[in-house]
Formats: structure tokens, C-alpha cells, sequence
């Protein structure tokens, strides 16, 4: 396999510098996209501006094509990738939850450092209730245990819960951001401009 | 986006493009370290470390906090932790190139700052909440789990974004 | 007029970006599939059957054995019933149908130890030997000869003839000594040595193989 730390081509201890590196650049287009700045983060939910649609669609669709060619070229093994694992009812009450905080804080965490760097007050505030956030679950943890270990599917991707061909699902999912790109900017035009 | 106002502050990259370099982001920290990008583990690593440093007791007796509690290491010394100072940095240098940095809070006109400021504690909290029960955040889960197409990837996203859709009536005054 | 032009080019900029990512998708639909190899590819395994280096001697086991060597597992890919009859000191049983089966997998994928199977003879331990190898599993061996060889080196050694040279009267004296230490009584020996000595018994643990990636947030 090709991953270049984990294989010690690349010293262990330059795996700090190459996190700094990444971290740099994902914030750098984070920030240069505009998801330091909260009503604009927001504006997917009111229609006003889709960026946030856009950027993490295309990102999305981007990463999955590329991974997939590099599979196919024999770069990567997809089957060796760290795979987000599934905890069904996990995910659905944590996202759930997130929904809620996206939308009363307007932020996720990453653009919420973004806001950081920026000097944007409530993204502080925002961090810091992120801090709280967390030290709840930490605390209430036994609570939280069972959703949080159970239900849990192993690292499972779409091609193993359907059976679908991975190949045709990235196809779809291609057609499927593009007829959102379209359909947001339709949305958009129609919407009435809010400033901000 | 914004050029009716005439103010460099407010021109961001077209989405697209942003997109793009993000999508190769994730490409290239999947090539390099089989890792996925993330967020909110940084903040939970400074969670652990604050309360190992003020009750060190009662965080290894918490069955959550030990599991990130080693001996011999820091718990602040993990990949994550490195990447988010990384995004501080990134957004620092892209802020600062279109003098976007200056101390505000950025509201509504039709909210006062406070209330603003209410909203975005109470929004952290079920963030951070919730990003723990689903282990990770829109980045995390969300951004990296869809690149490698994970189930659980998808249904945190739908999760997020369809939650987001069906509450966010009750929340229109403080964006729109 | 350049500007116009360039205005027209670009207002269907978007529709041509689409077109891009639409291709680009549907490219990997259409690219022709392969068979993908799991494990190490064809040639690479030719090339470590071809090569001896698997094979460790009787002499090389007998002596780990003696020392009390805590770096190997013995491996016995016979069915269960010989196993029951004789088998080496410590080894494991793992019959050679079922080399895949999952509560083996510890003992056979990691790198904690090194592996050597054994059967009869080679063909069934490189049967094992090679099948593991195409799965990319770390550290295998063979014992050469396998259990027969053992017997004919160890447990039996030929006693060299008068005309051999001394290394050979040496090799045997080592293998007699080893095989006293197996267990087998030799009729001069006997009297001196009344207990027979057992190797004593090793308890292997195996770890499982850490991931290799962690995830994100």
C-alpha cells in the first residue's frame, strides 16, 4: 500500500509537519470560500446562498472520482482507506443534533476555527460552547453509551450495504450534485437577495 | 458572490473552484496518511487535556475521557490537533490576504449581537454534542466519510442537512 | 467583438464544467474492469516458490527448540487425529482446510512471530506456505523434510560411517544429543539418563495486527 507515513517512506515524525501542512490548506480554501462567515454558511437553509452546497458537493464529488481513478491505476486500495465507521443510530441522532447546532450557531467546527482566525466573536463563543458541547457527553457518557457503541455496522461503505456497483454510484452521485447545482441556482434567483 | 458592495472583504472564492481544491485536499491526506480530515477531534483532545489537568482523577475514572488518556502521551499529541492548528493558520493567512481579520460579530440586522451570541454558545453545545454521539463532524464524518462513500458518511450528512432544512423556519429571523 | 466572444465561452462555462464531471464519472464506469489481485501479484508469487529461502532445516527448529526460542510458532497443517498421535513440542494445529478460517487468522497474519509450518513431508506445509504468502502474510517458513525429516535427522539420526569426516561425527553427536532431548532414550545413555526430559511447555500468545489508519474527528 501507498500511504506514504504509514509505510515509513515518510518518516513518523514528519507526520506533525504533514497535519500543519493539510490543516493549512484546508483552512486556506475553508476561509477563501467564504465558511468563515456565518450568514453565509446559513444561506443553504434559507435559499439565499448555496455555497456551502456547492463547495462540499463538489468536494465530495471531486474526492470520490479521484480516489476511485487512483484505485483503478493502482495508486490506491480503496478497501485499505480508513472508512467512516457506521453506527446507524449514531449517525442519525448525532446528525440530527447537528442539524439543530448548525442552524442556531451557523457554524461546523472546521469553518467555526476559520471564524477563529478571523476574529469573529460568535465563532469564538461558538468554539467555546463546542468545548461545552462535548464535556456534556464526556460527562453523560453512560447516558449516551448505548447509541454510541451500539447499532454499529462495521466500516461498511454504500457498495457493501446495497450491493451497488461502486462505479455506477459514483456516476449517479456525479448527475445527482449536478442537478443540485442547478436546482440551487434556480432556487437562488428566486429568493430574494439578503445582504450580509 | 457579493460584488454590489464593492468591498474586497466580501469576495470569496467562486464555490466550485473552492470545491475542487478541497475534494483534492482529501485526496491528497488519503494518499499520504490513509487519514480523513477533521475538526471536532481537536477540540475533544483539549476537552480531555483541560480536565485531565484539572481532575485527573475523575478523568480516568470517566469511562470517556480514559479512553483517550495515555500514560507516557499528551492527548493533544495527535494527528487532529496538529491539522486544526493548521486550519487556524490557513484561515489566518486567506483572512488576512483579503483583510477580512478584524474583531466583530457577525449578525442579522434584525438581532442584536447578544442574542446572536446566545445562539451561537447554544449552537456549539448541540454541535459538539452531537458530533461525539455520530464521531465526527460535517469534515469527519460528513465531507470524508462521502469520499470513500461509508454509509455512515451519508446518513450523518442527510442527517445534518435534513434536520437543518426542517428546523430552519423556527430560525429564519436570526439569518435572514 | 474578442469580448464578446469570450463573454459567450464563458456563460456556458458552468454547462462545460458539468460535461468535464460528467465524463469524468462516466469514464470510470466504462473503463474496462480487471480481475484485481488481493495480496501480492502473480509473478511476485512464482518468484518466492522458486526461491528456497523459505525452507528452515530440522537442525535450525531442533536447536530454537532447545533454546527455548520464543520467536517462532510451529504450525502443523496435518488433519486433527495425527496431530493427536505425534506432533512437534508446542505446535499448533491448523489442518490445512482449514488455513482460512477466521479463529486463525491471529497466528497466521501478524509479525510478532515467525511461522513455520509442517506436514509429513513439504508439499502440504508448502501448500500452506504458498497460500499465506499470496495473502501477503509476513514471516513464513517450511520445515524442510517436514516431520519425516525430522525423524530421519533428529529422533534418528544415521550414525555416520567410519570413513566420514569428523564434522560429520560432529552433526550426529549434536542430533543425538537433540534427540535425547526430544525424548528418545539411546541403550548407552540409559542408565545415566533415567528422566526423560519434556520441553517444556509454551504459551503463545498472539496480538492482533494493528490498523494501520485511524480516522478523522
Amino acid at each position: 500500500m501507498e500511504f506514504l507515513i504509514a509505510n515509513t517512506i515518510i518518516p513518523t515524525h514528519w507526520d506533525s509537519i504533514i497535519a500543519i501542512c493539510i490543516g493549512i490548506a484546508f483552512g486556506f480554501v475553508l476561509e477563501s470560500s467564504g465558511f468563515s462567515s456565518s450568514r453565509k454558511m446559513a444561506g443553504v437553509f434559507y435559499g439565499y446562498d448555496f455555497a456551502v452546497l456547492k463547495v462540499f458537493f463538489t468536494a465530495a464529488v471531486v474526492a470520490v472520482i479521484g480516489i476511485y481513478y487512483l484505485d483503478y491505476l493502482g495508486y490506491v486500495d480503496v478497501g485499505e482507506l480508513y472508512i467512516h465507521p457506521t453506527y446507524v443510530w449514531g449517525a442519525i441522532i448525532g446528525g440530527a443534533i447537528m442539524g439543530v447546532g448548525f442552524i442556531a450557531g451557523g457554524f461546523c467546527p472546521g469553518t467555526s476555527l476559520c471564524g477563529v482566525a478571523i476574529g469573529k466573536i460568535d465563532a469564538w463563543v461558538y468554539v467555546l460552547g463546542m468545548f461545552i458541547g462535548i464535556f456534556i457527553f464526556s460527562e453523560l457518557y453512560s447516558f449516551f453509551e448505548p447509541i454510541y457503541t451500539g447499532y454499529f455496522l462495521g466500516n461498511i461503505t454504500l457498495i457493501d450495504s446495497f450491493g451497488w456497483n461502486p462505479y455506477w454510484t459514483i456516476f449517479i452521485f456525479s448527475l445527482i450534485a449536478i442537478v443540485a447545482f442547478v436546482v440551487a441556482d434556480f432556487v437562488r434567483k428566486k429568493i430574494k437577495k439578503v445582504f450580509y | 458572490m457579493n460584488t454590489e458592495k464593492n468591498t474586497n472583504s466580501h469576495i470569496y472564492w467562486n464555490p466550485y473552484f473552492g470545491g475542487f481544491l478541497l475534494g483534492i485536499i482529501i485526496i491528497f491526506t488519503f494518499l499520504l496518511t490513509g487519514r480523513s480530515l477533521g475538526a471536532s477531534g481537536a477540540m475533544k483532545s483539549s476537552v480531555v487535556t483541560i480536565v485531565d489537568k484539572v481532575a485527573p482523577t475523575h478523568a480516568e475514572n470517566n469511562a470517556y475521557y480514559s479512553k483517550f488518556i495515555k500514560e507516557d502521551e499528551s492527548p493533544m499529541n495527535t494527528w487532529l490537533v496538529f491539522e486544526a492548528l493548521g486550519i487556524l493558520f490557513g484561515a489566518f493567512i486567506s483572512g488576512s490576504l483579503s483583510g477580512r481579520i478584524r474583531w466583530r460579530v457577525q449578525h442579522s440586522p434584525k438581532i442584536s449581537s447578544r442574542r446572536r451570541l446566545l445562539f451561537a454558545l447554544g449552537g456549539g453545545i448541540l454541535f459538539g454534542l452531537g458530533a461525539q454521539i455520530a464521531r465526527g463532524c460535517t469534515s469527519g464524518a460528513a465531507l470524508s466519510g462521502m469520499a470513500v462513500l461509508s454509509t455512515g458518511g451519508f446518513i450523518t450528512m442527510l442527517a445534518i442537512f435534513g434536520t437543518g432544512y426542517l428546523v430552519a423556519y423556527f430560525f429564519r429571523k436570526n439569518w435572514i | 467583438m474578442d469580448k464578446k466572444r469570450f463573454a459567450k465561452i464563458s456563460s456556458f462555462r458552468y454547462a462545460i464544467m458539468a460535461v468535464v464531471l460528467i465524463l469524468l464519472a462516466g469514464g470510470l464506469v466504462i473503463l474496462p474492469k480487471y480481475e484485481k489481485n488481493e495480496g501480492i501479484s502473480a509473478d511476485q508469487l512464482l518468484s518466492n516458490i522458486i526461491s528456497l529461502e523459505r525452507y528452515v532445516s530440522a537442525d535450525d527448529i531442533s536447536n530454537k527448540l532447545i533454546t527455548q526460542d520464543p520467536s517462532f510458532i510451529l504450525i502443523d497443517v496435518r488433519d486433527k487425529e495425527s496431530y493427536g498421535k505425534y506432533t512437534l513440542p508446542n505446535a499448533i494445529n491448523i489442518p490445512l482446510k482449514n488455513l482460512l478460517d477466521k479463529e486463525f487468522e491471529a497466528y497466521l497474519n501478524q509479525d510478532q512471530y515467525d511461522v513455520v509450518f509442517f506436514s509429513n513431508d513439504n508439499f502440504y506445509a508448502d501448500q500452506a506456505w504458498a497460500i499465506c504468502n499470496r495473502l501477503s502474510y509476513a514471516n513464513l517458513h517450511v520445515l524442510k523434510g517436514g516431520l519425516n525429516g525430522w525423524f530421519t535427522t533428529i529422533i534418528n539420526p544415521e550414525k555416520p560411517s567410519e570413513n566420514m569426516p569428523a564434522s560429520a561425527f560432529e552433526l550426529y553427536n549434536t542430533r543425538k544429543a537433540a534427540s535425547m532431548f526430544f525424548g528418545v532414550v539411546y541403550p548407552d545413555q540409559a542408565k545415566i539418563n533415567t528422566v526423560v526430559k519434556r520441553a517444556p511447555k509454551k504459551i503463545i500468545t498472539v496480538k492482533k495486527k494493528k490498523r494501520v489508519a485511524e480516522g478523522g474527528c
